[in-house]
């Protein structure tokens, strides 16, 4: 077999239509069930679960579920943490306003290269260590926070905190151990969703334990640097209970994982070649700096802006703050639903549209939120906003599958980078310099974000077609085989390896829409030896 | 004469819409004389050292111009070297939105002579440039006249505070067995885990 089954990016999710697209769990027919297998789940014969059942904590499948999207939500609240006292912090350390930009750049910069070397080190000592590796050595950069006296530090440790946001990687990884691969669509999104949470609910937290800090009689300023132990503790708490309550596969043995070998056995060159190649590739990078890169980099402003600009209290410009990431618990996944949803009648025209729709709503309303006078507008604002860019995540990866084949690890890396990429490049553009406000700054990333989504126009697929153009009337360019089996020259044809891209092809012509049925089969498609 | 009417009452109306958008900065007399004690350039540790402020108003101003003077409120202000890059403590002209003066010293009511007030720097200031500015508020408890103890380009007289620095040793010695902790604790947990798996294939 050319694909390890259940290896990151082999997910098959959703791409009939014919399956449910929200699936919490698959049936059995399609994907066998292990009867020997004593798990409080349904596994397949692999001994990942079929089902995916939320409010339980049973070993294994869903307290690696629990362990893991919690580890995550703690890094974005670490992550995030100073952005809500910055107002305090700023006095503090007598910053200026290209200080606390240079900050937020920095604090999404680190996880860029992080989240590269994650993968490897899941590679190397599987995801559970990978994940209690990351979290317990992030622990002492959060208590770094205590020492801070100059801006040039603050810049340093906001830094190395950023680099737990890898976690990320190691979530994804670990679930993809153990969840049967035609639902682990819903339950990475369902995990990278409530892990964005964090950066909601840290704008939250740390005002609230600040205050309560302050009752106690200490001062502004040493107060803020005891709140950050509370993240620092969390670290080493979930870092305990990952090593401790966790474990690698299903059955408990690492040694196994690698016996198996979940390295790809395909070659790392060819892969990076067919998606660095793939134009759509850096189109979708682009996009996705543009809707997860202006939530971040809105995390990282948002309390600050609406403290100076309208006067409030420190903790309730968090709590408005907040809901900007809480939002994530439903607009991420709203996104997806809404991508599968117009994929059903317009297949993947439909899903260009909706992201295109999606994402510029959240750029026209970013823009109003810059110029919103009132509170109330600006909190209207800022809440569609957030509901857009969030939602337009969801809808970027209910396409990116379906860029490539054999590439799909590599390619959701990369637009996970251009994510984090986005952020610090919006940041520094817009939130640095004294040149204008943060309101003006607001408005300008509004406007970016439009003119940066436009580029999805030119996303053209010769089987499905583009925003404007209909699918080539070429009949041998026009099909899902050809275009997933270009990734692969003859001779690798001739060894058969694309036979799961023929297979993935066949699965996606439900992205033609309602037109599937009376799509003609392309002569060549069917392989001889069947 | 219906002209003049007219314009009578626009007039009216526009100083009813000034005062509606909020005092202005520029529409307040400079009728008061506040010293501190401050020397220019001084250094004041914030949580330790004084000021002394005094205020009295202005001998030469016209008399019967405090009439309506009910309340002195004196602020700690930042000078324009520690307004650069930093919008949050802008100087705009309308009072409601000025950010110039953040820290209240004292409030007391106005009386036009032997005024006096010593004031311990508070630990919540930060570190930066001042100047001293008292701003005198009518019965309405609207701002009518100010003075400060600086220039009005706000260049000559000023002083400087040294905040505090929030850290403290105890929380650096906390700080440091927390990360120490997590460390070993981490290290220590792989290594036993390793020994376990040698153990049990030596078996």
């Amino acid at each position: 077999m050319a694909n390890i089954e259940g290896s990151p990016g082999s997910s098959m999710h959703g791409v009939t239509g014919r399956e449910p697209v929200l699936a919490f769990s698959v049936a059995s027919p399609m994907v066998p069930t292990d009867t020997t297998a004593k798990f409080d789940l349904p596994v397949d014969s692999e001994h990942k679960a079929k089902k995916f059942k939320l409010f339980s904590l049973a070993n294994p499948h869903m307290r690696t579920f629990h362990l893991s999207w919690i580890s995550f939500f703690t890094c974005f609240v670490s992550t995030f943490a100073a952005a809500p006292l910055v107002p305090i912090i700023r006095d503090n350390l007598n910053l200026t306003k290209s200080d606390i930009g240079n900050a937020g750049v920095a604090s999404v910069s680190g996880s860029i290269f992080s989240r590269l070397v994650m993968g490897a080190v899941c590679d190397l000592l599987g995801p559970r260590y990978g994940c209690a590796f990351l979290i317990m050595l992030s622990a002492p950069t959060v208590f770094c926070m205590s020492f801070v006296s100059s801006a040039g530090g603050y810049v340093a440790v906001r830094f190395m905190i950023g680099f737990s946001l890898a976690t990320f990687v190691s979530c994804q990884y670990w679930m993809s151990t153990m969840f049967n691969s035609k639902i682990i669509g819903l339950v990475n999104g369902t995990a990278a969703g409530w892990g964005n949470m964090g950066g909601g609910a840290t704008q939250l937290i740390m005002p609230l334990l600040y205050d309560i800090i302050r009752r106690t009689g200490s001062t502004p300023f040493s107060a803020w640097r005891i709140a950050f132990f509370i993240p620092g503790w969390l670290h080493v708490i979930m870092g305990i209970l990952v090593m401790t309550l966790g474990q690698d596969l299903p059955d408990g043995n690492l040694s196994a994982l690698q016996k198996k070998g979940e390295v790809a056995k395909d070659k790392f060159g060819k892969v990076l070649w067919y998606a660095v190649t793939n134009y759509r590739t850096w189109i979708f990078v682009l996009l996705y700096g543009y809707s997860m890169g202006v939530e971040l980099s809105t995390d990282n402003v948002i309390a600050e802006y609406f403290y100076d600009r309208f006067d409030l209290k420190l903790h309730t410009a968090g709590t408005i703050a907040a809901t900007f990431g809480m939002a994530n618990i439903v607009a991420r996944p709203f996104g997806g639903f809404a991508s599968d949803y117009s994929a059903r009648k317009f297949g993947m025209r439909g899903r260009l549209w909706t992201l295109w729709i999606l994402q510029t709503l959240g750029g026209t309303f970013c823009l109003l939120l810059g110029r919103a006078n009132s509170l109330p507008l600006a909190v209207t604002f800022m809440i569609i906003f957030s509901v857009g860019a969030q939602a337009a995540c969801g809808a970027t990866f209910g396409i990116i599958p379906f860029v490539s084949r054999r590439s799909l690890g590599v390619i959701s890396g990369m637009t996970g980078a251009g994510g984090n990429f986005g952020s610090g490049l919006t940041q520094l553009l817009f939130f640095t310099s004294s040149k204008y406000s943060t309101a003006t700054g607001l408005s300008y990333m509004g406007i970016m974000i439009i003119a940066c989504t436009l580029p999805v126009t030119l996303v053209h697929f010769p089987q499905w077609g583009s925003m404007f153009l209909p699918p080539s009337k070429d009949v041998d360019k026009a099909s899902e085989e050809h275009y997933y089996s270009s990734e692969y020259t003859e001779e690798e044809k001739k060894k058969n390896m694309h036979h799961n891209s023929l297979k993935f092809a066949e699965n996606s012509r439900s992205e033609r829409g309602s037109r599937v049925g009376s799509a003609a089969t392309p002569p060549n498609s069917t392989p001889n030896h069947v | 004469m219906a002209i003049r009417g007219f314009l009578l009452a626009s007039f009216l109306l526009s100083c009813l819409a000034a005062t509606c958008h909020g005092v202005t900065f520029s529409s307040l007399q400079d009728t008061l004389i506040v010293t501190a004690s401050p020397q220019p350039g001084q250094v004041l540790k914030a949580g330790e050292d004084k000021i002394t402020v005094t205020w009295a108003l202005n001998t030469s101003s016209p008399a019967g111009i405090d009439s309506a003077y009910k309340t002195v409120k004196v602020k700690l202000c930042y000078a324009p070297i520690s307004q650069q890059d930093r919008a949050w403590r802008k100087t705009v002209d309308t009072l409601k939105k000025d950010k110039t003066c953040q820290h209240k010293i004292v409030a007391k009511p106005y009386s036009s002579s032997n005024n006096t007030f010593t004031w311990t720097v508070q630990r919540d200031v930060p570190t930066a440039t001042y100047f001293i500015r008292a701003y005198v508020h009518n019965s309405a408890d609207e701002e009518v006249a100010y003075g400060q103890t600086t220039d009005s380009h706000k260049t000559t007289n000023l002083f400087e505070v040294q905040a505090i620095s929030g850290r403290h040793v105890s929380l650096d010695i906390a700080s440091i067995c927390f990360s120490a902790f997590s460390i070993v604790s981490l290290f220590g947990f792989f290594f036993l885990e390793k020994r376990k798996a040698k153990a049990s294939q030596t078996k």
